[in-house]
């Protein structure tokens, strides 16, 4: 006999829905005692007094989130190390301050110099992305470097990076230009597709106008895709953002 | 967010995959199969 499948369906939902309800009645007290214990251990740990780390929200619910107290007159690394001994205790699913919105890694991330270009640059130096022969087409073989390019990239969010394609001088300069631009739209939207916002992202192909420094302009080592950090902007703009951490133009 | 709404949201996601993976691999929902029934 042929049942209508919504009613025990929705039945096992709502049994589902009060199980869930009921385990949490039972546990989440005692896994927010549990937490707020740990956390407080590691605050004092950490060495910081005068915090405290809360597990419950603002109606009074225990959470796994932490709302840290106190603390007012502590600067921003004390502040940051108190945040972060608390994400580190396991099960923590995020720290926050009462009186701010900064996450545990807030002033930390703010105060971290803009690097991604240098890092970029750091994991372009021993390898290249090679495409296929006279072809816009990134080798299967340097994907895997695209992908350490784009999480390179990652804290430069909301910066403008140019992607630049160079050739060598062998062959037409207008082709060279053609195809070292189409190389260099290859790679943003290889970055593109990995999640890099396409917005941050200028391609643009000089041929063979600007070969490596000392190199013959003919030498096949010219090909090469650089990237370069035209306009930094700050992730999160917020007044606590320490003065001269973010750098405009580095090339 | 409590810990409450998170385990409801997390068995729920459960109980709905296990819905859909049982309507892939069988068709239909439990409840209509007629050996269940």
């Amino acid at each position: 006999m042929l049942r209508n499948p919504l009613v025990p369906t929705l039945s096992g939902a709502l049994f589902v829905a009060l199980l869930a309800l009921a385990a949490a009645q039972l546990s989440a007290g005692d896994i927010a005692a549990r937490l707020s214990r740990q956390a407080n251990d590691a605050i004092a740990q950490a060495g910081i007094r005068g915090v405290e780390a809360h597990f419950v929200t603002l109606s009074g619910a225990p959470t796994r989130h932490a709302r840290l107290t106190g603390g007012e007159r502590l600067d921003d690394a004390a502040r940051d190390r108190a945040a972060r001994a608390v994400a580190e205790v396991p099960g923590v699913g995020g720290v926050h301050w009462r009186d701010s919105s900064r996450g545990s890694q807030g002033s930390a991330e703010a105060a971290r110099p803009l690097n991604c270009q240098e890092d970029v640059e750091a994991l372009l130096r021993t390898r290249t992305i090679r495409f296929e022969e006279g072809s816009a087409r990134i080798d299967a073989a340097s994907r895997e470097l695209v992908d350490e390019v784009a999480d390179a990239l990652r804290p430069c969010l909301g910066s403008i990076i140019a992607v630049t394609g160079h050739s060598d001088a062998a062959g037409p300069e207008t082709d060279n230009v053609a195809l070292s631009y189409a190389r260099a739209e290859a790679v943003r939207l290889a970055l593109v597709a990995r999640g890099i916002p396409a917005d941050g992202l200028r391609a643009r192909g000089v041929g063979s106008s600007a070969p490596v420094e000392g190199l013959d302009p003919a030498d096949p080592a010219n090909r090469r895709i650089e990237f370069s950090v035209i306009e930094a902007v700050p992730l999160n703009p917020t007044p606590v953002d320490p003065p001269g951490t973010r750098v405009t133009v580095t090339r | 967010m409590p810990i409450w709404l998170e385990l409801l949201t997390l068995l729920l996601i459960t109980y709905a995959a296990g819905i859909a993976i049982g309507w892939l691999l069988w068709g239909s929902a439990p409840a209509e199969r007629e050996d269940l029934s």
